[in-house]
């Protein structure tokens, strides 16, 4: 800010450009950031170099063997299961959600903006409560069991539906906004010159999109990867992610540095994934697809 | 007893957290139409903890250490204005609430009482542990006690202002978790058993043991849901007292025998859950699962026209618990909380209270009024030949705790 503002003066112009609000206007929100944000990070941080004494208190030292614990085969098969399921969670809920998105944004006109309501009820009804309704469609009592034979309630595929039902706006809202700034004039042209739909398709819309794709692909991957009560509800509390095993050692073993080394163990997994997410954004940014 | 290293961190729980969990549990509950058991800690127990640890701020008193003060500091004290009490919910008749306020001296001070309400020991613990202070009264199981007695959490009672205590039955008064008997009062108890569905599952052979219950769990999980008791601290020491050994058992090979067992049924495991299977179980959906004694009494109920649950009293080992009342160390209003426990060990207010809550409490006075259903039915009035053998789950030390919880983990995880 500083220096913008020393540029600007030499000019003398009476007109500034320079920001018109001071920046001590961003401290409430930069306050609660640090507050709400940054302070319990710090407070994770320093737990999982701690060390448990007692039941539910830490005794403040320097000490990684919290991490070097993580390094077991049962938590590792954990991490690689959730990441696994996660990523699997993610390509379907891709494969799912492009289409529809597309259809709403290439063919939709009046009805586009209900489609898009229709899209977004859902999330006026709180996560829990879907997660519920879910179970009792997929009840090896209800109809989806008893009449078309899947019966799926407390597996594996029942944690996957409900990844997937569940993060699915996220994801269709991202590439619906990125198809609906597609110059659709491009794809007339292409086939004009003589492309086959499925080529004008993958060299200019799947070209154009993959950045949003990225980005919601990513947007829906991390907070999967951070599921909680979808495998506990939908798995019948035998279906262990990350985010279980760390509720388990909080909880259950009250031990909280192990579980602050398994959270920042997650978090350091999934940075790699954000580090992804930040290149395609900043891409998508530079190209305005 | 000693004071709490000054190094040690305590995380305040913003208190306005618990009661929003609370209310979005209970409503999902009951949208679910799943009535909620009194144990009956949601998943998200967990969860709130997670958020209270993260939403943290230090607090380097707290804790307090009852042990020293002398038992008849309250001798003289007048009756406080407050009662506060920190509770499983739905748990006491609210009648009792109303008549305490009524008596002479708590209506003579103007006496309030307030509650509020937890869901899992852990949630209780965490809170305690957090320096978290102005409760009067909680209600911690029998693990939960034997951790706060061995933190100095516990405030010793004072009996000659608990006259009442002449009612409860002596064996109760003394225990594995507080063996003084000084810390707690018993406010009820209760066993674990296990039912099946016996148009589906018919064993060669009567189960009679927690053995014989999960030795049923892998031949018959094909044919339907199967589910067992969540919780590091059911599933490992059941598993662990189904195989002869004591529930509290700290033996590397018991533990690994114990780890081992568990693997080995796991296959045979459809569910992991102590919420829900009440209604689910009413409703038919479960052939096979481990229960609390007073929920197994209201699915035998709900299933009483079709006739189909065979309820089981296992033989040998098995788990007892018991919910009791205590006073935290910082209890800002100890007389009224002594008065509290003073009225609720009147055989009268126990009677209100079972016919309340369904599980009994050992004032033999009070039993004796019980109507027939309830006295005559070994599911309320548990037969001391079976109890005998069971053993209280207790939480001795965190290294137990955390090997546990491993076990537990690698048992769902598997």
């Amino acid at each position: 800010m500083a220096a913008v503002a020393a540029a600007v003066k030499p000019t003398k112009k009476r007109r500034s450009f320079a920001p018109k609000y001071p920046a001590w206007l961003t401290l409430p929100s930069l306050l609660y950031y640090g507050i709400f944000f940054l302070g319990p990070m710090a407070i994770l941080a320093v737990f999982s170099v701690s060390l448990q004494s007692g039941f539910g208190s830490v005794e403040y030292t320097f000490d990684t063997g919290q991490f070097a614990q993580v390094n077991d085969s049962l938590y590792i098969s954990v991490f690689e299961r959730t990441l696994l399921m996660a990523a699997t969670g993610s390509l379907v809920t891709i494969a799912v959600g492009y289409p529809l998105a597309y259809w709403m944004a290439r063919y939709l006109s009046t009805y586009k903006m209900l489609a898009l309501l229709l899209v977004i009820v859902p999330f006026w009804t709180s996560f829990l409560i879907r997660t519920y309704a879910l179970k009792i469609i997929l009840d090896s009592h209800g109809y989806l069991a008893q009449d078309l034979g899947i019966d799926i309630l407390y597996t594996k595929y029942a944690v996957g539906v409900g990844l997937v039902y569940n993060y699915l706006p996220l994801f269709i809202l991202p590439v619906f906004a990125s198809l609906e700034r597609m110059d659709w004039t491009l794809i007339e042209a292409a086939t004009d010159l003589g492309a086959r739909p499925l080529t004008a398709f993958k060299d200019i819309t799947l070209r154009l999109t993959l950045p949003g794709v990225v980005t919601g692909g990513l947007l829906v991957f991390i907070p999967m990867c951070g599921e909680y009560i979808i495998p506990n509800i939908l798995g019948g509390g035998k279906f262990e992610f990350v985010g279980n095993i760390i509720g388990d050692t909080f909880g259950d073993a009250q031990n909280w540095p192990f579980g602050s080394a398994l959270s920042i163990s997650l978090m350091a997994a999934l940075s790699v994934f954000v580090v992804i997410y930040i290149m395609f954004a900043t891409r998508e940014e530079q190209f305005g697809a | 007893m000693t004071d709490a290293p000054r190094d040690h961190l305590k995380i305040l729980a913003p208190r306005s957290m618990r009661p929003k969990f609370d209310y979005l549990h209970r409503e999902v509950q009951d949208l679910a139409g799943t009535p909620m058991s009194r144990r009956a800690a949601l998943g998200l127990g967990g969860l709130a903890i997670l958020a209270a640890a993260c939403g943290g701020s230090t607090n380097a008193g707290g804790g307090g250490n009852g042990a020293s003060q002398p038992a008849d500091a309250l001798k003289g004290k007048p009756m406080e204005d407050q009662l506060v009490i920190y509770n499983w919910s739905e748990y006491d008749d609210p009648s009792t609430y109303k008549k305490f306020a009524q008596l002479p001296d708590e209506a003579a001070a103007g006496l309030k009482t307030h509650e509020t309400y937890y869901s899992s020991n852990d949630e209780l613990l965490a809170k305690l542990h957090a320096g978290g202070t102005g409760y009067d009264i909680v209600v911690p199981s029998q693990n939960a006690v034997g951790e706060l007695i061995q933190e100095g959490g516990l405030m010793k009672l004072d009996f000659n202002l608990i006259p009442n205590i002449k009612n409860l039955d002596p064996k109760f008064r003394k225990s594995s978790f507080d063996q003084t008997g000084e810390y707690h009062v018993i406010k009820d108890f209760g066993i674990t058993m296990f039912f099946y569905q016996n148009t589906v599952v018919k064993p060669s052979t009567e189960p009679k043991t927690m053995k014989d219950f999960y030795d049923l769990l892998v031949p018959n999980v094909s044919k339907g849901r199967t589910n067992v008791l969540d919780g590091a601290e059911e599933v490992v020491p059941l598993a662990a007292m189904a195989l002869g050994y004591s529930a509290n058992t700290a033996d590397q090979g018991e533990l690994d025998d114990t780890q081992k067992f568990l693997l080995s049924i796991r296959k045979g495991v459809t569910t992991v859950s102590s919420f829900g299977y009440i209604n689910d179980a009413s409703a038919g959906k479960i052939i096979l699962s481990q229960g609390w004694n007073g929920d197994v009494r209201r699915i035998l109920k709900a299933r009483k026209k079709q006739g189909d649950i065979t309820a089981v009293l296992p033989n040998e080992k098995s788990e007892v618990w018991a919910d009791s009342w205590c006073i935290p160390a910082t209890a800002p209003h100890p007389v009224a909380a002594h008065a509290w426990i003073n009225f609720l060990l009147e055989p009268t207010t126990a009677v209100t209270e079972m016919n309340y809550h369904s599980y009994p409490i050992p004032i033999p006075a009070a039993l004796d009024q019980m109507p027939a259903d309830f006295k005559n039915d070994p599911l309320f009035n548990v037969p001391a030949s079976y109890t005998d053998n069971y053993e209280y789950i207790l939480n001795p030390n965190p290294q137990l705790v955390n090997a546990r919880t491993k076990i537990y983990q690698q048992f769902k995880a598997a």
